[in-house]
């Protein structure tokens, strides 16, 4: 149970928590995103691409790291540009990067209060979201340990903690089930069905499975596009007896992929 | 305070800090006798070791910055809301909240030492410690800065070695003690005299310099950009022209503090007095210089008082010579705080007849003045731990010390008759309060 805020509770102002037209991000020289179109909304949505498909670069240019080259993106209802003040969208943001750097010397708790701390959450509600995050990953036992003597599962879970801390509006997770075992991985598609009730959750992953259990809508990208968006059964749908993969979502998705690339070439 | 600013406290600025305060305290102890006699001698003796000091801090400055460089967490605080600014602001303050307490803690540490002997504290004692601390911070932000800059395994080494290079050498090119003042808080910190001090417009000088150099160093850290980071040097180039004007130009890095010459004396009869430096030991001193007095009152027109000689001979002109009223003394303290040898304390004010004659201007026998002391004392002259040594060149035979001659003199005036020993005795003490030559005084046929 934690208080909310008259910010929190009010209604939402626009009609999609991440909406993005035609737009185009670099990474470097390369243009990693380039004519992108998305639009999500509360739900768990899973992004699903291969090696290079600029997933990560998308994430990326989502949590405001990176700025748009191009085109228009706006995320709670705020344009993102170059000349843009962030400092409100960002409140609303959860974020873990695909390599999550931390303070190894830090317990997991100074950690999450920290970056608390950097979300400008109130004072007060620190300590308490804080222990509320922690006990949402799991990690209660290990609270007090500081970060480098967590294996890599828990420092992933650790990761989780500090996007989810400040109850985000829009929680961006790049690649969060690398280290988890099989176990952790069924509570964390538990943890993201409950966070996307009322946010929007948005898990890069590699993993088609995780997708298909925990997500209710898919993006596919490829080469900097949008492949496909919708759910895990129309992903499903996609795939036939002679494509590529080991359940009806993989065959979904090489299907999906092998069109894109044939209609591209 | 904030759980943020403690959470950083506690792990970036304790690590470096205790590694300060370990040093700093340690290495204080193994040279007590440079700081022993007071506070003023104190914060000097750990100004002097600002040496180390800030290049340890700018070393642990830039291993920070190496530290956060190797976490890589850039890219997670990269989408958070806080501004940079406010983000670097809290580590600059728990960096240097941390080394700046261990500055403190060091003198918090070393000063229990003296805390029972030690009485006179200036407001020049406390502003020349703040310097210190500012320095220390301003070190460790620099370190920081810089240590971000170029944030390799080597930087932390290669700037604590440069930043020790430069305190010791850059005050070198100048010929001004003020110049080289300004440029190293280290410079000049060496106390050869006890009264000595550090005028306040010289702390408050070194001050405004240091903290310029923490603000360029906290710009460096809360900018990205090279563009605003040449903003840097507009801090350093303020402080160091406000610096310049502060400063006094004819500073002499040995300025005596008056008010620490000043007397401190026994509220009671026959009076006894220290100065104000050394005002915690007048309840040691007392004992000693009133049997003095007692010894002394079989001469004619005897001495009423014991005073401290607190002549620095810094400068002929102004040496005091003490009236045949007065007993002289020198204050030498040692390495626990208290009168160093008290046991000769008594011996050096009979010295003489209980009259100095240091500064005379060509100087006194001083087996004479022994001897004479010790015929007062009844007790045979023994060499003093303080007296000095000869250097003979190889071969050659040491002359025999002065407590062998003063042995040999003292025999002979036992065995005059007791008024013929006094009345030398006094010519003696004569001699010395008039600046004459006292051989033969002693041993002659004539006084």
């Amino acid at each position: 149970m934690r208080t909310m805020s008259a910010a929190e509770t009010a209604p939402a102002t626009y009609a999609w928590a991440i909406h993005a037209e035609q737009l185009q991000v670099r990474a470097g020289r390369h243009l990693a995103v380039d004519g992108l179109d998305l639009r999500l909304q509360t739900g768990v949505h899973g992004l699903l691409g291969p090696n290079g498909a600029g997933k990560t670069t998308l994430m990326r240019a989502l949590a405001t790291v990176l700025k748009p080259s191009g085109g228009q993106l706006t995320l709670l209802g705020e344009p993102v540009g170059s000349r843009a003040d962030l400092r409100r969208v960002r409140r609303g943001l959860g974020y873990l990067p695909q390599e999550f750097g931390f303070y190894p010397r830090f317990t997991v708790r100074e950690f999450v209060e920290y970056m608390a701390w950097l979300k400008e959450m109130p004072k007060r509600a620190v300590p308490a979201a804080a222990q509320r995050a922690i006990e949402r990953v799991g990690l209660t036992a290990k609270a007090d340990a500081k970060m480098k003597t967590l294996s890599g599962g828990m420092v992933r879970r650790a990761g989780i903690a500090q996007a989810i801390v400040n109850d985000p509006q829009v929680l961006l997770l790049d690649e969060p089930t690398v280290g988890l075992d099989p176990e952790q991985r069924l509570d964390f598609r538990e943890l993201l069905q409950d966070v996307g009730v009322d946010s929007c959750v948005l898990v890069s992953t590699h993993l088609v499975e995780d997708v298909v259990a925990a997500c209710t809508d898919v993006v596919l990208v490829n080469e900097g596009k949008l492949v496909f968006q919708g759910s895990p059964e129309a992903l499903m749908a996609h795939g036939e007896e002679g494509d590529a993969g080991f359940s009806p979502a993989e065959r979904g998705y090489s299907a999906l992929l092998r069109r894109h690339r044939g209609a591209a070439a | 305070m904030s759980r943020a600013f403690a959470v950083q406290f506690r792990r970036f600025g304790l690590p470096g800090a205790t590694v300060l305060l370990l040093a700093g305290a340690g290495l204080l102890y193994t040279v007590r006798w440079e700081w022993s006699p007071g506070w003023m001698s104190l914060v000097m003796s750990q100004r002097t070791y600002l040496m180390l000091s800030c290049p340890v801090a700018i070393g642990v400055g830039a291993w920070l910055a190496r530290r956060e460089h190797r976490a890589k967490v850039a890219e997670l605080f990269a989408a958070t809301p806080r501004p940079r600014h406010q983000r670097v602001l809290l580590t600059l303050a728990a960096v240097g909240g941390a080394v700046g307490l261990a500055q403190v803690a060091v003198l918090v540490v070393t000063g229990a030492w003296i805390a029972s002997t030690a009485r006179y504290l200036p407001g020049e004692a406390i502003a020349a410690a703040g310097v210190g601390v500012l320095a220390v911070i301003a070190s460790a932000w620099l370190g920081t800065a810089l240590g971000r800059l170029a944030s390799t395994p080597v930087t932390a080494p290669v700037l604590a070695v440069a930043g020790f290079a430069a305190i010791l050498s850059v005050p070198l090119a100048f010929h001004e003690d003020w110049q080289s003042t300004l440029a190293s808080p280290a410079w000049g910190m060496n106390q050869f005299i006890e009264y000595q001090t550090i005028p306040g417009r010289v702390s408050a000088a070194q001050a405004i310099l240091a903290a310029g150099v923490a603000v360029a160093a906290a710009i460096l850290l809360a900018t990205s950009r090279w563009r605003t980071r040449t903003a840097a040097f507009l801090p350093i180039v303020l402080g160091l022209a406000l610096a310049v004007t502060v400063m006094p130009h004819d500073y002499d890095r040995v300025t005596i503090d008056p008010v620490a010459q000043q007397p401190v004396c026994t509220a009671d009869t026959p009076r006894v007095c220290v100065a104000r430096a050394h005002a915690g030991l007048l309840d040691e001193v007392t004992p000693h210089a009133r049997q003095a007095l007692a010894l002394l009152a079989k001469l004619p027109d005897p001495p009423t008082s014991v005073v401290e000689n607190t002549n620095t001979y810094l400068d002929e002109s102004t040496i005091v010579r003490y009236g045949a009223d007065t007993v002289p003394f020198d204050v030498e303290v040692g390495d626990d705080g208290h009168l160093k040898h008290p046991e000769f304390l008594l011996d050096r004010m009979l010295d003489s007849g209980g009259a100095s004659a240091a500064g005379c201007p060509n100087g006194f026998d001083v087996a004479t003045g022994m001897a004479a002391g010790a015929w007062l004392s009844g007790r045979q002259p023994r060499p003093d731990p303080n007296a000095g040594t000869y250097v003979v060149g190889p071969g050659e035979t040491p002359p025999p010390g002065d407590d062998v001659v003063a042995t040999r003199l003292w025999e002979r005036l036992r065995t005059l008759p007791e008024a013929e020993a006094l009345a030398r005795v006094e010519a003696v003490r004569r001699a010395a309060l008039e600046c004459v030559d006292a051989r033969g005084l002693l041993d002659g046929d004539t006084r």
